[in-house]
This record gives C-alpha cells, sequence and structure tokens, in this order.
C-alpha cells in the first residue's frame, strides 16, 4: 500500500486509541470501603465510586412519600452517611451488605444505584466483623 | 433402566463414537482414503445419536420428577409448570453442556451431509469431532449431569427464578448456543483450508454456514435485549454486563469476516484477514462460555460452579494456538490477488470490518480491565456503560457511514453512479441532520438522525438502480422490482439487513436520549402526574400461583388503560422478583414496574414509570435484521439440494 494510506491508518488508529485509553480512565470506577476512603480521601474527591459495607443497625430511615432513604454505612473502622433516593431493595436492612454507587458530597455519600446481594446462599454478618469479612461480604455483594 | 443409566451410557457412547471418528477423520488424512471418509461421516451419525439419546435421558428425568441424579437434585422442582420443567435442561452448567454438546453433534452431522469435496473432509470432519469430543469429555469426566445422587431428595429447589420469569428464557439460550456452535463449522472449515493449504475457496463454501451461525446469533441477542426489557425490571434492553459482552464479540467478530469473506469470494484479497478473524470468532464463543461458567466475573450470568473454568480456559488456548499457529506458518505462502484501492467497495467492505474488529476489542478490553487493573493495583474497579457508550457512538456512527457507502460504489474503482448516489446520500445526511437540529434534538441524536436518512438513501438508491436495470430489458415496473429482489438474492437481503442495522441504530439513540424514568409512592385511589403521565393506583391483590406468590398492582394510566405490574415471591429466593408490565407503542413505551407496597396494611404502593421512545422499533428492526439473512440463507438449502439432484443424476 501508498504511504499515505499508512499515515492516515495511523491517525486513524491513534484517535481510536486516545479515544478508548480516555474514556477507559474517566468511567473507571473505584470499588472501596469506608475507611479506604478516609485514607485516601483527595483520590476519589468528585469521583464515581462505588461504595461497599454493612448497613449500620438502627440508622435506616426511609420515607415512601418523598422517597428519601438515609442510613449509615459501616465497615467496622469507619462510617459514613448515605443518602439515596428511590425505593431500597426489597432485601435492604439492617446489618446487610450493600454497594451504593455514586459521590461524596460533603460529608454525604449521594448514591444513585443500591445493590444488595440477593442469593440463597448469602449469609449476613455475625457481631465483630473484621474488615476482611467485609471485603468478603462486598465482594459477594458486587 | 432410569434416566440417570441411560444418560451415562449415552454420554459414553458418544464419547466412544466421537473418538472414533475423530480417528477415521485422521486416517482419511494420512491414508488419502475416501472409504476413511464415508466411516467417519457414518460416526457423525452415531455420535448425534447418542447425543440425543442423553438429551432425552435428561428430559426424562426432568419430566418425571427423577431426583436421583445430580442435575435434577440440583436444579428441578416439582412444582415448576411443564415448559419450565423442558427448559430446566439448559438453566445451569452440566445440561447447558449436554444441550451444546446435542448441538455441536448435530452441526457435525449436518456440515458432514453437506461435505462434497475430499480434499477438504477429513480435516473439516477432524475438527469438529475435536471439538465435540471437548464437550463429551468435560461431561464424562468434569460436568457429569447423569451423576448419581446417594440418597435422593424427593423434592429440589428448582431453576433460578430469573429464568422461570418469563418463556423467551426457553428460547433465547437455545438460539444462542445454536449460534455459538455454528461458528465451529466455519472454524473447522478454516483450519482444513490452512491445513490443505487450499486458501481459496473456503469462504465461498462457508459462507452458508456463517450466515446460519450469524442469524441464530442476531436472533439470540435481540431476544435476549428483549428478555431483559420484559423481565429484570429496569427498563433498559442492554447492560454491557460481561456476558451479553461475551455473547456480543462473537457476533461482531462473524460480522467482520461476512464482509471480509465477500471480498475474498469476488476479488481474491484479504485472505490472512478472514483466516484471522474466524479463529477468534470461534476462540470468542470459547471466552465467553470461560466467562459465564468460570466464575471469574460477576454477572447475572454466571454459573456458579467454578470446576469447569480452567479446562475452557485450557480449550481456548488451544483453538488459539492451532488457529494461528496454522495461521503463521502458511501466512508467508499466502498471497492477495491485486493491489487495494481504499476508495472502491472492497476498501470500503475492509474499513467496515476493521470497525467490527475494533468493537470486538473495545468490548474484551472494557470486560477485562477490571482484572487487569485488581492485578497490577490491587485496586478494585468497574468500567461501566459510560465507558462502552462514548466509544461506541463515534465507532457505530463511522460503522453506519461505511454501511450506506460500500454497496453504492462498485468493486476495484468510483464511477459516475456512485458518485450521484453518494452525494444524494450526503445531502439527506445533512438535511436530516439540521433538521433534527433545528428540532430540538441534541448533537448526537441529530447525527444519528441524520445517518439513518444518509443509509435510507443509500438502500433506496441500489433499489432504484437495480429495477431500473430490469427495466431496460423490457420489465413492467412491479416485475423489475420484484426481480431486483429475486434474481440477487444475497444483495437484496444485504440491503434488507443493512435497512434492519439503521434502524435499530435510530431506536438506539432515541431510546438511549429521551428515556424519562420517575417514581412516586401512591395511596390506593390517588391519582398523580408521573413524567408528564396520569396514572391511578385502582388496588393491590395478592395470589398464590403454586409455584410463586403474586403481588398485583392494578394501574389505571392515561391514554392507555389499564397495567398490571407485579412483584413475584418465589420460594427459593429472599427476595421478590418486579415483572414490570410493558404498553408498547409507536412513539413510547410505557413500562410500568411495582417498586415496593405497604406490607402491613396495604394501603399504598411506589410505583416506577419508564417512558422510552422508539423501543419498539428495535425489535422490528431486529426482525428485519433476521428476515434479511434468511432470505440470503434459504435459497442456499435448495441450491444445495439442487446440485446434489444433479451430481447424483
Amino acid at each position: 500500500m501508498k504511504a499515505k494510506y499508512w499515515i492516515g491508518l495511523l491517525i486513524i488508529a491513534g484517535a481510536i486509541g486516545y479515544m478508548i485509553w480516555g474514556g477507559l480512565g474517566q468511567s473507571l470506577v473505584y470499588f472501596i470501603t469506608p475507611s479506604e476512603y478516609y485514607q485516601d480521601q483527595a483520590k476519589y474527591r468528585g469521583k464515581r465510586v462505588r461504595l461497599g459495607g454493612i448497613v449500620k443497625e438502627g440508622t435506616i430511615r426511609y420515607d415512601p412519600k418523598t422517597l428519601e432513604l438515609r442510613f449509615v454505612l459501616t465497615d467496622g473502622v469507619a462510617e459514613v452517611p448515605v443518602f439515596h433516593k428511590g425505593t431500597p431493595p426489597a432485601l435492604f436492612k439492617d446489618r446487610q451488605g450493600v454497594v451504593v454507587e455514586g459521590r461524596f458530597e460533603g460529608g454525604t455519600f449521594h448514591g444513585d444505584n443500591l445493590l444488595v446481594k440477593h442469593s440463597e446462599t448469602y449469609q449476613p454478618p455475625k457481631e465483630g466483623y473484621t474488615p476482611e469479612e467485609v471485603r468478603k461480604l462486598i465482594k459477594e455483594a458486587k | 433402566m432410569t434416566p440417570g443409566l441411560l444418560g451415562n451410557v449415552a454420554l459414553v457412547l458418544g464419547f466412544v463414537f466421537t473418538a472414533l471418528g475423530f480417528v477415521l477423520a485422521a486416517l482419511a488424512w494420512w491414508a488419502k482414503d475416501a472409504r476413511y471418509v464415508e466411516a467417519a461421516k457414518r460416526a457423525a451419525v452415531f455420535s448425534f445419536l447418542a447425543a440425543l439419546l442423553a438429551f432425552f435421558a435428561l428430559e426424562w428425568a426432568l419430566l418425571t420428577d427423577d431426583f436421583s441424579i445430580v442435575y435434577t437434585a440440583k436444579n428441578h422442582s416439582t412444582k415448576s409448570p411443564t415448559w419450565v420443567k423442558f427448559a430446566t435442561l439448559w438453566a445451569a452448567l452440566e445440561g447447558s453442556i449436554l444441550l451444546w454438546a446435542t448441538f455441536q453433534a448435530l452441526y457435525t452431522l449436518l456440515a458432514a451431509r453437506r461435505l462434497r469435496d475430499y480434499w477438504m473432509a477429513p480435516a473439516v470432519l477432524g475438527t469438529l469431532f475435536a471439538v465435540q469430543l471437548f464437550f463429551f469429555g468435560v461431561m464424562l469426566f468434569v460436568a457429569n449431569p447423569f451423576t448419581p445422587v446417594p440418597n435422593p431428595p424427593t423434592e429440589g429447589p428448582g431453576p433460578n427464578p430469573l429464568l422461570q420469569n418469563h418463556w423467551m428464557m426457553a428460547v433465547h439460550p437455545v438460539l444462542m448456543y445454536l449460534g455459538f456452535v455454528g461458528i465451529s463449522v466455519p472454524f473447522a472449515y478454516a483450519v482444513a483450508a490452512m491445513l490443505a493449504r487450499r486458501y481459496q475457496s473456503w469462504v465461498a463454501e462457508t459462507r452458508w454456514w456463517t450466515l446460519i451461525a450469524f442469524g441464530f446469533l442476531t436472533a439470540a441477542i435481540f431476544a435476549g435485549g428483549w428478555w431483559s426489557y420484559e423481565v429484570l425490571g429496569w427498563g433498559g434492553y442492554w447492560a454491557w454486563d460481561p456476558v451479553e459482552n461475551a455473547s456480543f464479540i462473537p457476533w461482531l467478530l462473524l460480522a467482520a469476516f461476512l464482509h471480509t469473506a465477500l471480498v475474498q469470494a469476488r476479488r481474491g484479497m484479504f485472505k490472512t484477514w478472514n483466516f484471522a478473524y474466524v479463529t477468534l470468532a470461534f476462540a470468542a464463543t470459547v471466552f465467553g462460555t470461560f466467562l459465564t461458567r468460570s466464575g471469574v466475573i460477576q454477572s447475572v450470568h454466571a454459573f456458579v460452579e467454578g470446576a469447569v473454568g480452567p479446562v475452557f480456559l485450557g480449550f481456548l488456548l488451544l483453538v488459539l494456538f492451532v488457529g494461528f499457529g496454522l495461521l503463521s506458518r502458511v501466512a508467508s505462502e499466502v498471497r492477495d490477488v491485486g493491489g487495494l484501492n481504499l476508495l472502491s467497495r472492497e476498501g470500503l467492505l475492509l474499513g467496515g470490518s476493521l470497525v467490527f474488529a475494533t468493537m470486538a476489542f473495545v468490548v474484551v478490553l472494557g470486560t477485562l480491565f477490571p482484572l487487569f487493573v485488581e492485578a497490577v493495583t490491587g485496586d478494585k474497579v468497574s468500567v461501566g456503560a459510560p465507558f462502552f457508550d462514548s466509544v461506541f457512538a463515534p465507532l457505530g456512527a463511522a460503522l453506519l457511514f461505511l454501511m450506506g457507502a460500500g454497496p453504492v460504489l462498485p468493486w476495484g474503482k468510483v464511477d459516475g453512479y456512485a458518485a450521484r448516489a453518494f452525494s444524494a446520500m450526503l445531502s439527506a445526511f445533512a438535511l436530516a441532520t439540521a433538521l433534527a437540529l433545528l428540532l430540538g434534538a441534541t448533537f448526537g441524536v441529530a447525527i444519528g438522525v441524520g445517518l439513518f436518512a444518509y443509509n435510507l438513501v443509500a438502500v433506496l438508491a441500489q433499489a432504484g438502480r437495480g429495477v431500473a436495470a430490469w427495466r431496460k430489458k423490457g420489465r413492467g415496473a412491479l416485475s423489475a422490482f420484484f426481480a431486483y429482489l429475486t434474481r440477487a438474492r444475497e444483495q437484496a437481503g444485504a440491503q434488507m439487513v443493512h435497512f434492519g442495522v439503521a434502524l435499530a441504530a435510530l431506536a438506539i439513540v432515541f431510546s438511549q436520549a429521551y428515556r424519562v424514568d420517575v417514581q412516586k409512592t401512591l395511596e390506593i385511589g390517588e391519582r398523580a402526574v408521573l413524567g408528564g403521565v396520569e396514572l391511578a393506583l385502582l388496588r393491590l391483590d395478592a395470589r398464590d400461583e403454586g409455584f410463586r406468590y403474586a403481588v398485583v398492582a392494578e394501574v389505571e394510566v392515561e391514554g392507555v388503560g389499564r397495567m398490571y405490574p407485579r412483584l413475584h415471591y418465589y420460594p427459593t429466593m429472599n427476595s421478590p422478583l418486579a415483572a414490570p408490565s410493558v404498553h408498547y407503542g409507536l412513539y413510547n413505551d410505557d413500562y410500568l414496574i411495582l417498586q415496593a407496597f405497604d406490607t402491613e396494611a396495604g394501603r399504598w404502593a411506589t410505583l416506577r414509570l419508564v417512558r422510552t421512545p422508539l423501543v419498539l422499533w428495535l425489535w422490528i428492526a431486529g426482525g428485519i435484521i433476521l428476515f434479511g439473512v434468511l432470505y440470503i440463507v434459504v435459497p442456499g438449502v435448495s441450491l444445495a439440494r439442487r446440485r446434489r439432484a444433479e451430481v447424483a443424476a
């Protein structure tokens, strides 16, 4: 083939490569726990993340009229208050492992997608769970 | 005789006949003796009968509630409706491999019957038997559905409730396996062509097989999208879920192959590309199965069992090793005929196939990228729909552009007709884009509308030229149109497929851009406006449906009438499944989901309304694409029959 074709092809390939690489960088969503967030807040500021942990007992406030859901997410070490607008999933309850996708705004995490693990093999966490166990729960809840 | 015993006997027979077939094919290859080919063809018949016997044994166990084998004990329930019992065969790992092996044996049998070329036959049959041997081997040694259970239970959990929620689940996996397995035939021909060093003729011989596999995959992907839309209760049809991606990758690579194969058949070019595309398409089916069955990637489709993961990974590496090993050996011998002029039909066909291949690469990259990141940095990340959407928008636009221009151009050059048609297409593009922008469409939607108009003009220009050519030969308008449709079926069918793809793209653009998704809690008897639609919650009802428990909301929707979104409670699931109520419309679909309800007094319910434009047209476009593929494929059957009759005579 002629040289001008190769140059044209290289330019197109470069543009596609740039597009893919840029797209990956922008839409990569980190999957973290509350304590990981507090360890490196700057890294996650303003970025979309998936925050995983356990629903802290007795913190669920849900109003079906306004569809506003508030609760505290914990990983046994650190806690984050979460705000979510929409119906909580049927399995959503105290001490349930959940993953919330959204952004930190001020001190509160604003979620727009709330997931719980719904498998019959799922076991709710026992008292005094360790961060490793939380990791496992989050992995299952993915 | 019990189903378990019959099944095991059938599996052993299938394995033995397949191994025998492979040995006979190898003998035919080394001894160059056609009698071995005939014997191998007979082995194909017996291995198919054995696979069919195993299939019936498992259906026998399922339909008679026999829990003495591991597959029914783990996946079957006496309470399932009969169609669910029947479809349970492919609802879990071992059974789906049995279905795969049965289809593989069927394709081997059909390929054997169509094989006339004794140069190719030994290697084609040998490759198909090798693939088939792998699946029988997996069943016998790794995932045997007929393993006896020491203390049979009297009741089981039943298949995954998501699979029971819609009749489509009985159809979608079957189509998907027919498509996946179908790719093994072109792959076997490619291997045979490379072994026999006959690099030209195989593409024409496999075109029919490739279209069969492509048609089944297309149907499966659209059926899967429709299932997702009707069952998963999120109002969407495609989520870039890893396993959706796994079905999309072979489709893209087959599409790439179909386009360059056309050039090889006509102009003798792109031979190396075609070997590579077919090898990758077949490898992609194994890769997809590996993703689904290994638990490497979490997904709604993933089966839990991990034991077969390494086996499929090994098979994938073997396929790639054999395919590319052969390709590198023969690459030095493969010579393309003539130079390439990019501004010609073959130039744009290559361009289109490259866009398809790039798309396949992007899907593989996006699906596996989280694994790379976790391996390198330890961070857990996910690559979501925004990545795929942002990359597929420009690639899709490029594809639609090439799709319109390619068929208009003649082989090898540009002519006056092509220049005139192309300027008409560009004018249509500019006009439609400008009009859409004036009407307030976003930039992306306007480009989508423009490209639809561009492709519509391209299809019409093609038809116009075809009709004009027949009228010159003295036909009337109607008769000329009929001749255009029937005399060059492949071209007419391809134009139908292209129109379907353009329509699907338009539907995707609109449904992504103008989707309304709102939810609200209503008291019984309350009226409210949701997303511009007035609706009233009339009542809530609970029903015991035997195998499940249903809560049904009756909702009056303005301009639609009564809708009945449901929540289904299955005994094996600790959370309910939403069964949305969908009202299909020419402009908008109204999609109503019962999100939650007052479990204490039944006084209120939370409803979610998703209003999406033009989704109906996506399913229509799928039907048009499929019809176009069938339009090309079906005469292939009768042609082959005629040819056989001529040979016999």
